[in-house]
Order: structure tokens, then C-alpha cells, then sequence
């Protein structure tokens, strides 16, 4: 095994995170998706840091991380405001925008 | 924490192990995520993949940081989806209606096509690629090597982070907090005035009309001469109409 | 364990900290002002800071020297201060629109995004004044957008790319009227968003493991030196360029747009359309110039494919839209397509022509929008375009501003928008991409029908008992009508000053 390994993870992860988007109508669980696809991207960012020698990757997990935080907060509130009128989560109920 | 830094470079047979073992319960967090028809069963699910990660962040010689992932996205970030899960409600869970038919099967066909390229290009590309190891930029231990990084070469970008904690602190409690106006808080004395004001009923209302052909709270209750007690009528509900039958006396007066 | 600050060229920075410094204060002066004078606090605030700010750009401009600065995280160079510059002068105009409060009792923001929609109490506070959060909001994105065009390393991008997200989508959800719509706006544009900018973030991860580096320079010269394989570096460039033409509204990755300039209220809607445009221009254009310049063999033609099909899909969905705000949002993505195209001819004049036309189009974006705001009846504004009909002869005025801002739209002569489009097609010729100024003229034409059916509609049709009423706009908005409108005119006119402005910002610095 060599650490190319887990870039395949990472690449399987992120490809599932993505279908998950795709496929999912519950805005958090999309969102989850989402959230899965960035902890995919800092999988692949430790292992090169790593491969290169360098700390950058892993501080730029670090700021993935933060950036992540800050956006949760602001999803999850603004899910949360479109719920309390609905009642519903989900992303098909949320159809008053068609052309 | 010098054997975990002794791994960088190659691989040990140790880490292998690790790996094969948890990167497969990494693949079925993240299945189980997208696969879970209940909401709170995902973020359970993705919790999994996230500790994996953690782990592999550790062994790839960053301790730190896969302390972080463990303790602040795992523990608070997650915990925080869970959260909102519940204030939810659990049935906030997902229809199995498809809006645009065949969009499953396509975007899963599409998925699993764009995972394989994905998949055997990064490995060919990458797997051609030496690995250095980080036992040189750790030397002086990983959590200083990366403060050391963090506050020369990212101090800009380090302090530029706390605009979008302010942002979010901000956003949350523009969409979620109900500022209360001081003239529409009701004092004790009030409300008891208001109560026994000449044209308002102080007692408590009559309860729905028992039957022994219904109790529902939607069967009026009848006052003594047999009409109907408005005040056991709620506004929300409609009102069941009695039959005959229904109302009349049963077996007392004969 | 010593080290060192590394140097920080505070001057080159102001810029950015005062618009930072400028929204924390607009924070707490909504924490500690009472509220009837939050208002007045905050408008006098933000355009003072803003102003600062464009103080500090024209020094810095004028100061001429070229800096890299605060470890290598922010390079400060002319294209980046024009763009900064434009940033800031648009923002100005886009805060009067959003401190409009004469048209509407409160102006266009909810008093309380947290009351639910459609219920008693926000039937309640229908007529009370809008949140103030909205100003530090704006200060903050503006400033990510400053920062995203000036970034010397793609973890400060993504860092910026962010900061100014966030508050973009928060402002979305805000609208007054049509709470439902804007909410689910909001929803729309997050998730895409955030979709979107995890691709972004992976791609600068490929990158990272190609070149072992993420700053720009490091990158441009992996690009050739690097002895790994190329395949990291095409996935990486592909992710990172799906999260920028995401930001800039390219097809396939436009269907937010429709959707979130509708909901949007309009202030913010015009905001989006100038200044996020610019901002996310600036940032493709540092990173397909600076970093990726020698593999541009790799992505021209598929960039070039992309900006062929953004020019015809939002000319010919254009065509079909009965909506004015999504009509001029259809316009938005087509003219997304006509700026990848001046981007892609990877030479000097299509560095300076897309740069002057995301600075015409600002200004013309700002203006229609105006307008869109003043065009009301008692449910607010009235944005079908069967509604519009007639208005010509309600009021001559702003019908025919508007026709004037269409006719921009459209490229007619003498208009900012004939001298933009004539630039970045003549660059596109001259960078070899002569098959795209082809689609672009036919994309124009295609494009026209719509613009001038409104004007047609507006002029031709016989006013009926509900056409709505054109509202007397407030100081504030017509002091950004006419800075538009005066914009789109001298910029058709007598483009020389401002062609002579982005022909002396030169080239990115490396």
C-alpha cells in the first residue's frame, strides 16, 4: 500500500458526497452531502501534505474546517427560517420559483 | 506522539492495517448517509466516516489536526446538524417520489462513471508520485509547525476568518431570534383585569359533550335544556353534528 | 519556538480593513443603538467607509508600486486595484439602492427575518423599518470581494471566495414582500453554493498535490517544472474552474440565477449582478492569467465550448421569460458568456476589455434594476412584463431611461455596452477565437429580441387599468439612476478615460 490510497478514498468519498446532492430532496441531508464532499477535499489535502512534505495542507484543512463552521451556522439558520413557514424540508416543496 | 510522527514517509504495516480496516467503514458512513431514508440515521452515518477520517489524519502525521476533526467537526459541527434535525422533527424524512423521473438512476449511473475516471486517474497519477513525509516540517513538533505557518505565511487569510464567524453569528440571529417589544409583554395585573372585564367569561370553558355513542372533542356539549354550550366549541375544529339518536337520553328515563 | 511576523504592508491592505473595521462597527452599533437611529447611523457609516476605502485605492493606484504582501497571501497590482476600485465604486451605488427607504414604508429588507411568513405578526410589522444588519452584511462581502480579487494563494480565495458567499446568501432571504419566494431563494443559492464551492475546494487540492504549493507563482511554475503527472493537474484545474464559473453564472452552472435574482430583493439582486460579477471575474481571470497561463492550451477549448453555450442558452432562454427580474437575469448569464469570451483570448486586450466591460455592465445592471424597484403598484413591485405594458405613456421619463439601459443591453452604438462587446470580440479575434466572436455576434442578436420587446411593449401597447404606477424615487435612488444611466452614456461616448484607466492598470503581477 502506498498513500495514493487514500486519494482513491478520497476521490470514492467525494463522488458520493456529489450523487448524494444529486439524488437527496431533504435540504440537510443535501447539505450533509455537501458537508461530506469537503471532509473528502481534506482528506486529499493531509495525504498530499504529506506526499509533499509540507504543512500547507494541513493547514488548509484547518481552515476548511473553520469555514465549514461559519457555514453550517448560516445553512442550517436559513433551512431552518424556510421550515418554520413550510414545515417541510424538503427541496421539491420548495417550488414556488419556475420558469 | 513520536511513534505516530515516525510514520510519515512510507507506509507501515501497522497504518495498512488501519487502513484497510477502516476505509472500508469510511465507504459504508458515507453510503449509509446517502442511502438512509431518515435524516437523523445520515448524519449518524456521516458521524462514522468522520472519525474514520480523523484516524487517518493522525496516522498521516497530523495529529493535530485530526484531533480537530474528531473534537470540532465530528463533536460540534455534526452535533450541531443533529440538533437542528431534532428541532426539526423526525419526519422530516424523505419521500420516495421521484420530480424528475429516472433522475435517481441516471445521477447514480453518472455518479458511479464519474467515480471510476475519478478513481483510476488519481490513482495512476498519484500513485507515481513519491511521498517526502512530513518528518522534517514536524520536527519541531506538528502543532508548532502549523501555528508557526498559520501566524507568518497565513496571518491574513487566519485573521480574515473572523469576519465569517461574526457573519454567522450575525446571520444566525437575524433568521432565528424574535426580538420581543417591551409594549406587548403582559403583566400579571393586566391579564387578571382583562379577566374578569364586564363582558369576558372568567371560568374555565365547558369541556366537549360525552356521549356514549362519542366523546370526541369535536361533539358539542349540551347545556341542561339539550342546546348546544357554545363555549365547548372550538374554533379550530368543525363541529360534529349530533343526530337525533345520538343525543337523545339513553335508557335513564325508561 | 521563535518566529516572526512576517512584513505587512498596512497601506496596501487598507482598503480591505476599513470596509472589515467599518462592518464589525456597524455590528455593534446595531447592538447599542437605539432603534430608530440605526438607520441613520449605519447608511452615513457604511458610505463613509466605502469612500475611505476608494480613497485608499486611488492612493495606492497612484502610488505605483506594485506589491506582494502579508506573507505572500495578498498581491496588490493594477488589474487588482482596478478591480477593487470597481468594487467599491459599484458597492457605493448598490448601498444607495439598498438604503432606499421612500418607495416602500421601511425600505425593501424585512423589520424580522425570524417572524414566521404569512403570519399575524408579520402582517404586524408590514410597515415598521427593515433590519439594519444588511449594511455591515454588505461591508463584509464587499470586502471578501476585494480580497478575492487581490489573493495571491488559492487558500486565501477559497477564504474570501466565502466571506463574501456567506453574507450573499444571508441578504437573500431578507426581502420584505414575497417572504416565501425570498427564503427559498436564500435555500437555493446556499446549497448550490456550497456544492459549488466544495468542487472549488477540492480542486485546489489536486493542485496543492501537484505543485506542492498553492500560491499562484508556485503553481504557474509547476506547470511546466513539475514532474507529476498531468492528469492532477487537469482534474484540479477542471474542479477549481466548475466553482468559479458557478460564482460567475456560466452555463451549466447557472440555473441558481434565474431563481435567486427573482426571489432576491432587487437591491441585493443589483448588488449581485455588479459586484459579484466583478468579483468573480476578477478571481477567474488571476487565476487563468497568473496561475494557469501555460497550460492554456489545456482549457481554452473547454472553457471556449462553455462560454459558446452560457452566450446561446441565456439569449434563447432570454427570449422566453415573462418576468423582468429573471428576463435581466437570463441577460446576466448570456453576458457572462460575452466576458469568458474577452477572458479566453488569454492577451493584453482581453485582460483590459473584459475589465472595462464588467464595469459598463455594472453600472447598466444597477440602473435597470432601479428602475425595476420604482415600477410598483399595491402589492409591490410588478415585475410580469404583461404589467409593463403601456408604461411609456404613464411616464416618458423612466420609460425611456429604461429604453436607453435595453439599447446598452443590446450593444447599440453609442452606449457602454457597443464599446464593451466591440472590445472583447475584437480581443477574442486577435487571441485566435475567432469561431467564438461568431457565436457571440449571433448570441447578440438572438439576445436583442427580448430587450427590445420590452421596449416595444413599454411603448407601443395602450396602458390598461392595471399598469402600476412608476413611484417618484427617493434621493437615494435616483442618485443611483442617474450615476448608471450617466455611467452607460459617457462610457458609450467617450470611453477614452476609462479605456486609458484599465490600459494603465497593465498586466497581473506574477
Amino acid at each position: 500500500m502506498d498513500p495514493s490510497y487514500y486519494i482513491v478514498l478520497s476521490a470514492a468519498l467525494f463522488t458520493i458526497g456529489a450523487v448524494g446532492v444529486l439524488i437527496r430532496r431533504n435540504a440537510i441531508v443535501v447539505f450533509m452531502c455537501i458537508e461530506l464532499m469537503l471532509n473528502a477535499a481534506n482528506l486529499a489535502l493531509i495525504t498530499f501534505s504529506r506526499m509533499n512534505g509540507s504543512l500547507d495542507g494541513q493547514i488548509m484543512a484547518f481552515f476548511v474546517m473553520v469555514v465549514a463552521a461559519a457555514e453550517v451556522v448560516i445553512g442550517l439558520a436559513i433551512i431552518m427560517s424556510i421550515f418554520r413557514t413550510r414545515r417541510s424540508a424538503s427541496v421539491d416543496d420548495a417550488n414556488l420559483l419556475k420558469y | 506522539m513520536s511513534t505516530v510522527l515516525a510514520l510519515a514517509g512510507e507506509v507501515t504495516t501497522g497504518e495498512a492495517a488501519t487502513f484497510y480496516i477502516l476505509a472500508p467503514i469510511a465507504l459504508i458512513g458515507a453510503i449509509g448517509m446517502v442511502w438512509a431514508r431518515n435524516a437523523v440515521h445520515s448524519a449518524l452515518f456521516l458521524v462514522l466516516t468522520m472519525l474514520s477520517l480523523g484516524v487517518f489524519y493522525i496516522l498521516q502525521a497530523g495529529p493535530f489536526i485530526g484531533m480537530v476533526q474528531i473534537i470540532v467537526y465530528t463533536g460540534a459541527i455534526m452535533m450541531l446538524f443533529l440538533f437542528v434535525l431534532m428541532l426539526i422533527g423526525r419526519d422530516a424524512s424523505d419521500s420516495l417520489i421521484e420530480t424528475l423521473r429516472g433522475q435517481r438512476t441516471v445521477a447514480l449511473l453518472l455518479g458511479i462513471g464519474f467515480a471510476g475516471l475519478l478513481c483510476t486517474g488519481l490513482g495512476r497519477a498519484v500513485g507515481s508520485m513519491t511521498s517526502v513525509g512530513l518528518d522534517e516540517a514536524n520536527a519541531a513538533g506538528n502543532t508548532q509547525g502549523i501555528a508557526r505557518d498559520l501566524f507568518t505565511k497565513y496571518v491574513f487569510a487566519f485573521e480574515v476568518t473572523s469576519a465569517l464567524l461574526i457573519t454567522a453569528a450575525v446571520g444566525a440571529m437575524l433568521l432565528a431570534h424574535v426580538e420581543k417589544v417591551k409594549a406587548e409583554k403582559v403583566t400579571q395585573l393586566e391579564m387578571m383585569r382583562a379577566r374578569f372585564a364586564p363582558g369576558n367569561y372568567p371560568a374555565p370553558k365547558p369541556g366537549p359533550g360525552v356521549f356514549a355513542a362519542t366523546n370526541s372533542v369535536a361533539a358539542p356539549g349540551l347545556l341542561p335544556d339539550r342546546t348546544v354550550a357554545g363555549r365547548s366549541l372550538s374554533a379550530l375544529v368543525p363541529t360534529r353534528e349530533l343526530t337525533e339518536a345520538e343525543a337523545a337520553p339513553k335508557g335513564t328515563e325508561k | 519556538m521563535t518566529f516572526k511576523l512576517p512584513a505587512i504592508d498596512y497601506l496596501a491592505l487598507a482598503p480591505m480593513l476599513v470596509l472589515f473595521g467599518a462592518a464589525c462597527a456597524g455590528v455593534l452599533v446595531d447592538a447599542l443603538v437605539p432603534r430608530e437611529w440605526r438607520y441613520h447611523v449605519q447608511v452615513p457609516l457604511s458610505l463613509v467607509a466605502l469612500l475611505a476605502s476608494g480613497g485608499f485605492v486611488v492612493a495606492l493606484a497612484n502610488r505605483k508600486e506594485h506589491v506582494v504582501t502579508a506573507g505572500s497571501a495578498v498581491v496588490i497590482d493594477g488589474p487588482g486595484l482596478f478591480l477593487q476600485g470597481s468594487i467599491v465604486v459599484l458597492g457605493i451605488v448598490a448601498l444607495f439602492l439598498v438604503a432606499e427607504r421612500r418607495l416602500e414604508p421601511g425600505g425593501a429588507f424585512v423589520a424580522q427575518a425570524a417572524v414566521v411568513a404569512g403570519s399575524e405578526a408579520d402582517r404586524k410589522q408590514m410597515r415598521k423599518p427593515g433590519v439594519t444588519e444588511v449594511y455591515p452584511m454588505m461591508l463584509f462581502a464587499l470586502a471578501g470581494m476585494m480580497l478575492f480579487c487581490s489573493a495571491n494563494d488559492l487558500l486565501t480565495m477559497f477564504v474570501a471566495l466565502e466571506v463574501f458567499s456567506l453574507p450573499l446568501y444571508l441578504l437573500c432571504a431578507l426581502a420584505r414582500r414575497r417572504r416565501l419566494l425570498s427564503q427559498e431563494a436564500a435555500v437555493k443559492y446556499f446549497l448550490l453554493g456550497a456544492f459549488a464551492s466544495a468542487f472549488f475546494l477540492y480542486g485546489v487540492a489536486m493542485i496543492y498535490g501537484y505543485a506542492g504549493k498553492v500560491d499562484f507563482r508556485g503553481i504557474n511554475e509547476a506547470v511546466l517544472g513539475s514532474s507529476n503527472s498531468k492528469t492532477l493537474l487537469l482534474i484540479g484545474l477542471a474542479m477549481l474552474a466548475i466553482g468559479l464559473l458557478f460564482k460567475v453564472a456560466a452555463v451549466p452552472f447557472h440555473v441558481w440565477t434565474p431563481d435567486v435574482y427573482q426571489g432576491a430583493p432587487t437591491p441585493i439582486t443589483a448588488f449581485m449582478a455588479a459586484c459579484t460579477k466583478v468579483a468573480a471575474f476578477g478571481g477567474l481571470l488571476r487565476v487563468l492569467y497568473v496561475a494557469f497561463e501555460r497550460s492554456s492550451w489545456d482549457f481554452r477549448p473547454t472553457l471556449g465550448v462553455i462560454a459558446a453555450a452560457t452566450m446561446i442558452v441565456g439569449a434563447v432562454l432570454a427570449v422566453t421569460q415573462t418576468d423582468i427580474k429573471r428576463l435581466l437575469a437570463y441577460s446576466s448569464v448570456a453576458n457572462a458568456g460575452y466576458l469568458l469570451t474577452g477572458t479566453l483570448s488569454m492577451n493584453r486586450d482581453g485582460l483590459k476589455y473584459t475589465m472595462f466591460y464588467l464595469v459598463a455592465y455594472g453600472f447598466t445592471v444597477l440602473a435597470a434594476f432601479a428602475i425595476v424597484m420604482l415600477v410598483r403598484d399595491s402589492d409591490g413591485e410588478a415585475t410580469h412584463l404583461a404589467r409593463w405594458a403601456g408604461l411609456g405613456r404613464r411616464s416618458p421619463v423612466f420609460a425611456s431611461l429604461f429604453t436607453f439601459l435595453m439599447l446598452a443591453f443590446a450593444g447599440i452604438p453609442l452606449t457602454s455596452g457597443f464599446t464593451a462587446k466591440f472590445g472583447v470580440f475584437a480581443a477574442a479575434v486577435g487571441g485566435n477565437m475567432t469561431w467564438l466572436v461568431i457565436i457571440g455576434v449571433l448570441s447578440s442578436m438572438i439576445l436583442a429580441f427580448p430587450y427590445l420587446r420590452v421596449v416595444v411593449l413599454m411603448w407601443l401597447s395602450v396602458p390598461g387599468d392595471d399598469t402600476p404606477t412608476v413611484s417618484v424615487p427617493g434621493a437615494f435612488t435616483a442618485a443611483a439612476l442617474f450615476v448608471g444611466v450617466a455611467m452607460t452614456l459617457v462610457l458609450g461616448v467617450a470611453p477614452n478615460q476609462a479605456l486609458e484607466l484599465v490600459n494603465d492598470a497593465g498586466a497581473f503581477l506574477r
